[in-house]
């Protein structure tokens, strides 16, 4: 028998570390799929291979704008150098990723953020991909739903940064007037501008369970006002406590909710 | 041999545990949790770890921190003991990863048996006989109903993920039925976050009987005789003995044979218990298996003189089991008395607290397995069993009688005990006479 002769050692990668409770999860049971930890249920940042694998049916997926990249217009100091490491390590062109896809059949556009390409913030190009996106949608008559994840304008565009806020703003409001359905999911974190412009624009607004949704950070805002803010301030359960979207869903939940949804809303405006 | 073996336990069962390594030469490593720290294992040891707070799911659950242990330490096996972590699949199978060598059967064999309804169903297939009942898992009132139609009542409803009589209910007719399913039902989902159920037949006042198995990894599987656990107090064992009054020599032969294949049926290796109830009539049914090391294990030691936590670590080391069935010799008999730190007058209410006073019986063929000493502190946090009294002699007569000397002599002050209740069963008529099943609390307590 060779029993006794491995020295005993614990494998890399068995165990994972919860960023949120601090405790470490036994590789097998974390939920790797829907990346939630099974202890303290936080619902970890997905990207969006993985987004779309648990929402849109299985090679239904077409993408819009591709290619679409981004131009350092104003000479941003290292900017072009940043864009393009990000491009290289997480295979996507910019914060956003569009096209349209099928939910248990229904055909829909959707717009999935990504937090991992600088923090998701909205620069020209992500403004411009989502404006044709809802354009997209409301030209072909469907509805669309955008994944929101973003620390919000980006500071790098300056002024055309924050001039995506009016342009995705005004074609959701075509879209709306042709009569056609809007549901963004705020999902971790969705802040600054892009909660000021498409994320609070929703028929209906849904929010991933315990996700980060505000405008300005929270230490700002204590400073500035000299108060300490309450308990769960900015989180998605405050927010449908106090109005401000319709439902908290649970990430595993997702794609049956906005099945159902869908289906309800599929006559549109008449 | 293994030159080093953690302890995944803490009370008698470590001491139990670290005691054997000490025989063998093997180095040994306590795990304690923030209140053990003064407990007997931890002292025993060659080194001794914290491995976190009192409560069992931050220590002597914790998977992560035994591993840890276990590496930091440079031990090589793990040893689980009985409860805690001992029938838990995923720690076999991360110790497997880790390159630890798991004191016990394979995750595969503790999946295959840990859960009620799978090993049923590969008993049936092996051709044990088990009682009859659902064949897997009852999907509503409705399917349940005609099931208890086909078996007969009184049935028992079981929770598959069940233990310690909890998600159990006894229906004596069709009108009961539906309220004991439901009630079983929640219960289990509450308990086991499971609520898969499963319909038997309820076989009444039977005896709990149950087969020693050891078995190496090359496929030879013994048994060792069995142990007579039908005094019961709401599915918790109290007093066992060994062998049983009731069990001729052709029937031990044949439920020994029975647990044998029982156990090759799953490739199985470690020490094992095959648990049968045992009608008025003779008939025996498989009820589980338990894949660990048991509380009651002292009693078939004394009557085969065979040390089961040493072959069990022989075995796992990957030894050959040198002996033979034939060698299995059964001599006297042996009675175990579980001493439990709780009110028996209070509906057997747990009593944490200091030991302030101790007096041990000893003498020839008296055994005592316990963590406790003089000022020892019992934590609220743990099981309330304290001490295993167990005595040998070469027949029940002259065993019950050195029991009862033996349990008078034991004194434990400052705490609440059920020596006292323990005492009241060993005068029963019924106990002395043998005639006893596993209603025998209930009858005589009421």
């Amino acid at each position: 028998m060779d029993i006794g002769i491995r020295k005993p050692s614990i494998p890399e990668g068995l165990w994972i570390k919860c960023v949120s409770c601090k405790e470490t999860i036994y590789r097998d049971d974390y939920d790797e799929k829907f990346n939630i930890c099974p202890n303290c249920n936080k619902h970890h940042r997905l990207d969006v291979r993985r987004r779309l694998e648990i929402t849109a049916d299985k090679g239904s997926f077409k993408e819009y704008d591709a290619n679409m990249t981004t131009v350092n217009k104003l000479n941003f100091p290292k900017y072009t150098e940043k864009i393009e490491l990000l491009e290289d390590k997480t295979g996507l062109n910019e914060a956003v990723v569009t096209g349209e896809c099928k939910i248990n059949n229904h055909k829909m556009v959707i717009a999935i953020m990504d937090s991992r390409f600088l923090m998701g913030s909205m620069g020209t190009v992500v403004g411009e991909k989502i404006t044709r996106a809802i354009e997209k949608a409301t030209e072909k008559k469907l509805p669309i739903i955008i994944f929101t994840a973003s620390g919000g304008a980006r500071m790098q565009e300056g002024i055309f940064s924050l001039m995506q806020m009016a342009k995705t703003s005004a074609a959701l409001k075509r879209h709306s007037k042709a009569g056609h359905l809007y549901i963004p999911v705020l999902t971790d974190p969705t802040t600054g501008g892009v909660t000021a412009s498409f994320a609070m624009l929703g028929d209906i607004i849904l929010a991933e369970s315990g996700a980060l949704i505000g405008f300005a950070g929270r230490r700002v805002i204590e400073q500035t006002i000299n108060q300490k803010l309450p308990e769960g301030f900015q989180t998605a359960e405050f927010l449908l406590e106090h109005g401000f979207i319709d439902k908290v869903v649970n990430r595993r939940e997702i794609k049956e909710v906005l099945s159902k949804m869908l289906e309800i809303h599929k006559g549109g405006k008449r | 041999m293994f030159k080093k073996i953690l302890i995944a336990n803490r009370g008698e069962i470590a001491v139990r545990i670290i005691r054997a390594c000490k025989e063998m030469g093997i180095q040994t490593v306590a795990v304690y949790s923030e209140v053990d720290k003064a407990s007997l294992h931890v002292k025993l040891a060659d080194q001794a770890v914290c491995i976190g707070k009192a409560s069992p799911q931050k220590s002597y659950l914790n998977i992560e921190n035994i591993i840890s242990a276990t590496v930091l330490t440079g031990a090589e096996a793990i040893h689980p003991g009985f409860g805690f972590l001992s029938e838990n699949s995923k720690f076999a199978s991360i110790c497997k990863e880790c390159g630890i060598e798991f004191i016990g059967p394979t995750a595969e064999m503790i999946d295959k048996m840990g859960n009620k309804s799978e090993a049923r169903k590969t008993m049936i297939e092996a051709g044990v006989p088990v009682v009859p009942g659902s064949k897997g898992k009852v999907r509503d009132i409705e399917d349940g109903l005609k099931i208890a139609e086909e078996i007969g009542y009184p049935v028992m409803i079981k929770a598959s993920a069940g233990g310690g009589g909890r998600g159990m209910r006894i229906a004596y007719d069709k009108e009961k039925f539906e309220s004991a399913f439901n009630t079983a039902k929640s219960e289990s989902k509450k308990a086991f976050g499971d609520d898969t159920m499963y319909v038997e037949k309820y076989v009444e006042n039977p005896k709990h009987i149950e087969f020693q198995i050891l078995a190496d990894k090359y496929g030879h599987v013994i048994h060792l005789g069995e142990r007579d656990c039908s005094i019961q107090r709401r599915h918790q064992k109290v007093l066992e003995e060994a062998p049983s009054k009731v069990i001729s020599k052709e029937l031990r032969d044949h439920m020994g044979s029975v647990a044998v294949k029982a156990a090759e049926s799953i490739k199985y290796h470690s020490v094992g218990t095959i648990e049968f109830l045992l009608d008025k009539h003779g008939h025996f049914y498989f009820i589980e298996m338990n894949t660990r090391i048991q509380v009651e294990h002292p009693i078939t030691e004394l009557i085969t003189g065979i040390d089961l936590i040493k072959e069990q670590i022989k075995v796992a080391f990957g030894e050959e089991l040198q002996i033979k069935q034939e060698d299995v010799k059964i001599n006297g008999h042996a009675i175990e008395c579980r001493i439990n730190a709780e009110n028996p007058e209070q509906n057997f209410m747990p009593s944490p607290g200091r030991i302030t006073e101790l007096k041990l019986p000893g003498g020839n063929g008296v055994r005592i397995d316990s963590q406790v000493y003089s000022g020892y502190m019992i934590p609220p946090n743990y099981d309330s069993m304290i001490a295993k009294l167990i005595v040998h002699d070469k027949t029940r007569e002259e065993a019950i009688n050195k029991m009862k000397s033996a349990i008078d002599e034991l004194e434990i002050e400052g705490v609440n005990t059920n020596i006292e209740f323990q005492k009241f069963i060993l005068n029963q008529d019924d106990f002395v006479e043998g005639k006893y099943d596993t209603a025998f609390i209930a009858n005589h307590i009421g």
